[in-house]
């Protein structure tokens, strides 16, 4: 012992490791418990925001440019779709209007204020993504000035891609839904089952990337296809945002239970524009 | 004005993080084979160290360089904080024995990126932000090291001319008297 406190060099080095998980333990700690970052971290991460929105701008036509050529080749194939599409879209219109419209009044008779269906939504764009393909992280142009807030549920294209782990006054940090951090807020979710019946569960990462509908009950009940929602019994999403629908059913890697396979609705690979969704009715 | 010169390397490095986010963004699609990294800025402040191997001031580059892009991109400092500067100064003392030409320089960043990707690997599986499988790292160090190869291409020159011409936290018109 009086050998290594006399070896001052060994003992530098030591203290600097020391210091160093000392550091990432409490900025870990700090990024899981905390609401809002602290205001230099928030500031940082703003001045780099306003430098990446600047810089998106010349890198975003040339990529739009080359993505509009793409598009231009599909033009054909998409409109005969949409066009088989837009007939019952008018009819879907109007039935929802006098769906909400009902349920509104049903709400005002029944004295119910606000329900886990309720929520707003605030438009985003994506103007950074985490350097590395692991950390599954995306930056996006909205803030706190804006209403967001953390743990909030993030959608793109036709479901939800993540949820809210970082927001700053005029930016904020997106994780997706396939990341594998373990201190990750796991979506609660529900899908109707072939009897009618509701199965709950949590959405859970497997594998390489892989969503599962995980400690759901009765899950042999499900069957291929069916859609996956947001049940809002978490206390940070609202009920009723698609997540996916199911792939296959597999058994887990100790052959005991069923492991549902997801197919994500989300636009996870590519998301340039995202949806933030805020819940209206409070824990 | 002119004492804003030598803070040039410090904005230049700023530039090319807010480049790593957008890049990594828009070329997703083709860095999302074998799990890529976008690495331009750690690649500039390894070019910055080999130019200019006898600035000490260059660690507290590093070092600044280091937590800003830990606090934007993962939200966490002891990432980018730490390697940064520890590559930065092994790269300085190695620079004294390694030919000034383009080639061994490339190498060394190389080495300098396989350092950095291991590193961020190992301390982000610690902390539990990623479960990432040794193989698929290992897996990912060569399509990393592909695109850090063409980074390093497009911009040796810059890094290059910045660092001979702006070293940092140097004035050089202390010298040209």
């Amino acid at each position: 012992m009086k050998k290594f406190l006399q070896n001052k060099k060994l003992l530098t080095v030591c203290v600097v490791i020391i210091a160093i998980f000392s550091v990432l333990g409490i900025s870990v700690h700090l990024r899981n418990k905390r609401n809002t970052p602290l205001i230099i971290q928030s500031l940082g991460n703003d001045v780099v925001a306003v430098g990446t929105r600047v810089v998106d701008f010349p890198i975003s036509l040339v990529s739009g440019g080359l993505s509009n050529v793409n598009e231009l080749l599909n033009t054909q194939n998409e409109n005969n779709y949409l066009k088989s599409k837009v007939t019952d879209l008018e009819q879907t219109k109007a039935r929802n209007e006098t769906l909400e419209a009902e349920n509104k009044q049903l709400k005002s008779a029944l004295k119910i204020k606000g329900t886990l269906t309720d929520y707003d939504l605030i438009n985003a764009s994506v103007i950074s993504r985490s350097p590395d393909s692991w950390t599954d992280l995306l930056v996006i142009n909205k803030g706190t000035t804006s209403g967001l807030r953390k743990n909030m549920a993030v959608m793109s294209g036709d479901g939800v891609i993540g949820r809210i782990v970082e927001v700053s006054a005029a930016s904020s940090k997106v994780e997706l839904i396939t990341t594998s951090d373990k201190a990750a807020n796991r979506f609660a979710v529900e899908a109707t089952a072939t009897n009618g019946k509701k199965v709950h569960g949590i959405i859970t990462v497997v594998g390489s990337n892989s969503l599962a509908f995980t400690q759901a009950l009765d899950s042999n009940k499900l069957k291929q296809g069916t859609k996956i929602y947001t049940s809002g019994m978490g206390g940070n999403s609202p009920k009723g945002l698609l997540v996916g629908s199911i792939a296959r059913t597999t058994h887990d890697s100790f052959g005991l239970s069923d492991l549902i396979k997801i197919t994500p609705a989300g636009e996870l690979n590519d998301p340039s524009v995202v949806t933030v969704i805020r819940r209206k009715v409070e824990d | 004005m002119r004492s804003w010169r030598k803070f040039i390397l410090a904005f230049a490095l700023y530039v090319a993080l807010v480049l790593d986010g957008s890049l990594a963004l828009f070329l997703h699609q083709f860095m999302t084979y074998g799990d890529a990294a976008c690495l331009i800025m750690p690649i500039g402040m390894m070019l910055i160290a080999l130019f200019d191997d006898l600035n000490g001031k260059e660690i507290w580059l590093a070092l600044g360089a280091g937590i800003v892009a830990d606090v934007y991109f993962f939200g966490i400092v002891g990432v980018y904080t730490v390697i940064l500067p520890v590559v930065t100064w092994l790269l300085q003392k190695s620079a004294r024995f390694l030919p000034e030409v383009f080639w061994a320089r490339l190498l060394a960043v190389l080495v300098g990126v396989m350092i950095v990707c291991v590193y961020n690997w190992i301390i982000l599986s610690v902390v539990g932000i990623i479960a990432v499988p040794l193989k698929t790292m290992l897996f990912s160090l060569l399509p990393t090291l592909a695109w850090s190869f063409i980074f390093v291409i497009l911009s040796y020159s810059i890094w290059g001319r910045l660092a001979r011409n702006h070293p940092f936290m140097i004035n050089l018109d202390n010298y040209q008297h």
